[in-house]
């Protein structure tokens, strides 16, 4: 049983928590599932980045975090978040938690960034959630095949964009350009006949496959 | 351990969530929406007009910009799309605006777009349809403000609303500002208002305490013939004035005991200002508090004299007025040689002083008109001209008041000839005092003609009536070489002798070039052989030397324009600006348009002549040559005008083009 099902079970410690953040995790429960089948003009994607200790997800911990929407094929600024973990690691995540609902996530060499995260969520809030996460280390290299070879790492894609951002290695500074790099991949993926979250997702999957065998 | 990490967390509402119930810890280092408005704000601080926009202004667009991206050869806005719902700025890559109903002359009506760059600008604020198709050239990433945020800005930000509405125009201001910063420097040893007071006080500072009676204040004023006697107190601080105009009103008229202390009629408080500060402070703070003479104290602010407003006067004339004095005092070609450099000098620091392009080839021309007549004088008095009535003719950029500072000589000469018999007589007395005067502006730096276009020619010494038959056999007979002559004759002014023989040649050329529809024809495809060097991939077409001539492929664009449209509406002026103005107003031009114009040419020759100052500065293994500019080696700002230069250059040869249907 997980920390917040013993939680809205009415357990004994659930006077001694925070009515805000229960009630939004509640509220997060209960979201519908997502409709992957939208076009991604219609769909808001979530850029989610981290920032952590180390790379390793046994010892390290996570320091921030970072996430930027992109809604109906824009950058808003406003639409945004950054916390760091420190000092309240269950507000910061739900936060996070709530910024993304349920929405695609997109994320760029996500392997360790995702076990990073998805350990967090379960240490501290005690769930898992399910979301769609896409890639584009897998996606960029299969839609703009001007590089040499499957995975480039942010810096090239960025400097073949030209992209810039305010600071690198900075969990918003990268998510920020990702997200960049999200709307070159959304209206090229477009141009291929990948219209919606779900296919776009499809398309990671099987360049992941492939890459592995 | 859950409930005492809460206890910090404070919540606040925020409308950008898509739950009402969301949460948001309002946390001590800037939140995401400001690090990422910050990012924009930084980008947009590179570019002109951000760069000079307000802070709250730039504040406020950057948190409204939404990034979007367009794929190469995707439209960003058309005609089609109505009025614009977001106004454009290029964050990454190319956009090509395209004229719309011009696709066929593809080349010629399309611009490129660049970061920093923005559009629409005339659509937007008139909220009418884009005349322009903008096309993505490039994958690019864009950012949108919306229309309503665009408006909002306006009313925010004088920059920004001076911006749209002058857009070209407020772009040379600026670049005038930063031409002055960067010469304020090189002519910083020649007396400008950009000297410091410190260098202007004349006298040694004369001045008494407070307590000094009356009467031997104004005795010693009559002594040392000063204006105006300064009180300072034991430390040397001024705490009075007494001027001359004081001493009749307050104490003669009012029959003041002058036993009695000065203190009791001196006016109190002086203005002073830092001898650090710069004679243009001087003029504004004078300006300002109405006054006429300016206390000039140390840091200490102890008092070391007195500035007047004369003193300012004089050094903001002081250059023009000696060089000018040179010249009519002159009675060889080495004083006239001097003062050649001086105009050279005072040219370069009026750039520093940003002069703007017109008045400052004006101020050559001028200069060099009073040089040219000195010549003319002193040459005259050498041979025996006797009674013949002649006029002495500038061709060319001289005849156009548009001299820059490397201008060979075009001139000749106009005469008249009462008997066809003495006519061979007359010519060869005109044409030894002509090589005469060819080769005393020659020595005086105006290089002697290569394409021998000067009064020593036989060709170019011509009776009124021989003129005219020449005229009149171009303009009957357009072949290349007439196009070419018609060019440089066309231009023609008088300097020097009896002006209504210019005159004479004037009226009858405007009465006859319209019977010659042919040539202006000719004149007009002739004009548009030369198209403005935008590319369609790189911002500009260069040589094959890398760079730009801003003679041939820039100023031309515009004279040769002005020339035949000014013949086609008999406008007298040979200069180009009063000719585009005159001509535009009788064709119904707007006079928006037409400035735009006009300030695009008057940039091309404040690049002409700043590039002349530069080049004149480097080794000679390392000059450009004249009218030559490398584009890499202007800043953002002035590649941006000459870009936009560029267009109104093409705007101008659209014109001819479709009032000739060529």
């Amino acid at each position: 049983m997980s920390w917040l099902s013993r939680l809205l079970s009415n357990r004994a410690d659930v006077s001694s928590l925070d009515t805000a953040l229960r009630e939004t995790l509640t509220q997060w429960h209960m979201l519908p599932a997502p409709d992957l089948n939208k076009s991604h003009f219609e769909t808001r994607y979530v850029v989610v980045n981290t920032e952590a200790t180390g790379a390793n997800v046994a010892r390290d911990r996570l320091l921030s975090v970072a996430a930027i929407a992109i809604n109906r094929e824009l950058v808003v600024s406003a639409d945004s978040l950054y916390a760091s973990l420190e000092p309240d690691p269950a507000t910061a995540l739900t936060n996070l938690l709530s910024f993304v609902g349920n929405d695609p996530v997109v994320v760029f060499n996500s392997a360790f960034n995702r076990k990073m995260l998805e350990h967090a969520f379960s240490q501290q809030l005690g769930i898992d959630p399910e979301w769609t996460w896409i890639d584009l280390y897998w996606v960029l290299g299969e839609l703009f095949p001007v590089m040499p070879a499957q995975g480039a790492r942010l810096a090239e894609w960025m400097r073949l964009f030209d992209i810039e951002t305010f600071q690198r290695h900075h969990a918003l500074g990268d998510a920020f350009a990702i997200a960049q790099l999200m709307l070159a991949v959304q209206s090229k993926a477009r141009s291929r006949g990948i219209y919606t979250p779900s296919s776009l997702s499809e398309l990671e999957q099987r360049i992941r496959r492939e890459a592995a065998q | 351990m859950f409930a005492a990490n809460m206890i910090q967390a404070r919540y606040c509402s925020n409308r950008y969530n898509r739950w009402p119930f969301s949460l948001e810890i309002t946390a001590m280092v800037a939140s995401a929406p400001e690090m990422l408005i910050g990012a924009s704000t930084d980008f947009l601080r590179r570019f002109s007009p951000f760069s000079q926009m307000e802070v709250e202004a730039l504040q406020f667009l950057a948190s409204r910009l939404e990034l979007s991206f367009h794929q190469a050869g995707s439209d960003i806005l058309t005609p089609e799309m109505g009025p614009p719902e977001h106004f454009f700025v290029v964050q990454r890559g190319k956009v090509l605006a395209r004229q719309a109903g011009l696709a066929a002359n593809a080349e010629l009506a399309i611009l490129p777009l660049g970061p920093g760059e923005c559009f629409p600008i005339g659509a937007i604020s008139a909220n009418r349809p884009s005349a322009n198709t903008y096309i993505a050239a490039e994958d690019s990433f864009i950012f949108r403000l919306p229309a309503a945020d665009f408006r909002h800005l306006m009313q925010l930000s004088p920059v920004f609303h001076l911006f749209c509405t002058h857009y070209i125009a407020s772009l040379l201001h600026q670049s005038r500002q930063q031409l002055q910063t960067t010469f304020a420097q090189r002519a910083a040893e020649q007396q400008t208002m950009t000297t410091s007071l410190h260098k202007l006080i004349k006298h040694p500072a004369i001045s008494v305490s407070p307590d000094t009676p009356t009467r031997k204040v104004v005795e010693l004023m009559a002594e040392t013939r000063v204006g105006s006697m300064i009180i300072v107190d034991e430390s040397a601080h001024p705490c009075g004035i007494l001027t001359k105009s004081d001493v009749l009103t307050r104490i003669l008229l009012a029959g003041f005991d002058l036993s009695r202390p000065v203190s009791e009629v001196m006016t109190n408080g002086p203005h002073t200002m830092m001898a650090s500060a710069s004679a243009y402070d001087a003029a504004l703070a004078m300006a300002t508090h109405g006054v006429r003479h300016l206390l000039i104290v140390d840091a200490e602010d102890r008092f070391l004299g007195v500035v007047s407003e004369r003193d300012l006067f004089s050094l903001q004339r002081i250059s023009l007025r000696q060089i000018r004095a040179s010249i009519d005092s002159a009675s060889d070609t080495d004083g006239l040689k001097r003062a050649s450099d001086d105009i050279r000098q005072l040219a370069l620091n009026l750039l520093a002083q940003g002069v703007g392009a017109e008045q400052l080839t004006q101020f050559i021309s001028a200069l060099n008109d009073a040089l040219t007549c000195r010549i003319l004088g002193l040459e005259r008095e050498r041979h025996q001209l006797g009674d013949i009535d002649f006029a002495w003719l500038a061709f060319g950029s001289e005849g156009r008041h548009e001299q820059t500072l490397s201008t060979d000589q075009d001139n000749g000469i106009i005469f008249v000839c009462p008997d066809p018999t003495l006519r061979n007589e007359m010519q060869a007395r005109l044409l030894a005092f002509a090589r005469s005067v060819n080769e005393s502006l020659a020595a005086c730096g105006f290089p002697l003609c290569t394409g021998n276009i000067m009064a020593s020619n036989p060709e170019l010494c011509l009776p009124l009536e021989q003129w005219q038959s020449r005229f009149d056999q171009w303009m009957r007979e357009p072949e290349p070489q007439a196009l070419l002559n018609a060019s440089i004759f066309f231009d023609y002014r008088v300097i020097y002798g009896n002006q209504r023989l210019g005159d004479k040649l004037r009226n009858w050329l405007n009465r006859n070039a319209k019977k010659f529809s042919n040539f202006l024809r000719m004149m007009a495809e002739n004009a548009l052989t030369v198209a403005p060097p935008i590319g369609r991939i790189r911002d500009f077409v260069l040589e094959d030397d890398g760079t730009i001539d801003l003679k041939k492929s820039g100023a031309r664009l515009f004279v040769d324009v002005a020339r035949i449209l000014a013949l086609r509406v008999e406008v007298a002026s040979s200069s180009t600006v009063q000719r585009l103005r005159e001509a535009g107003g009788r064709m119904g031009v707007l006079g928006d348009e037409m400035s735009a114009i006009i300030d695009g040419f008057h940039f091309i020759q404040l690049l002409r002549l700043r590039a002349q100052c530069l080049d004149a500065e480097r080794a000679e293994s390392e000059r450009l040559g004249d009218n030559k500019i490398k584009p890499d080696d202007l800043n953002e700002l002035d590649r941006r005008i000459l870009k936009e230069a560029f267009r109104q250059a093409r705007k101008l040869q659209l014109r001819l083009k479709l009032d000739y249907q060529l």
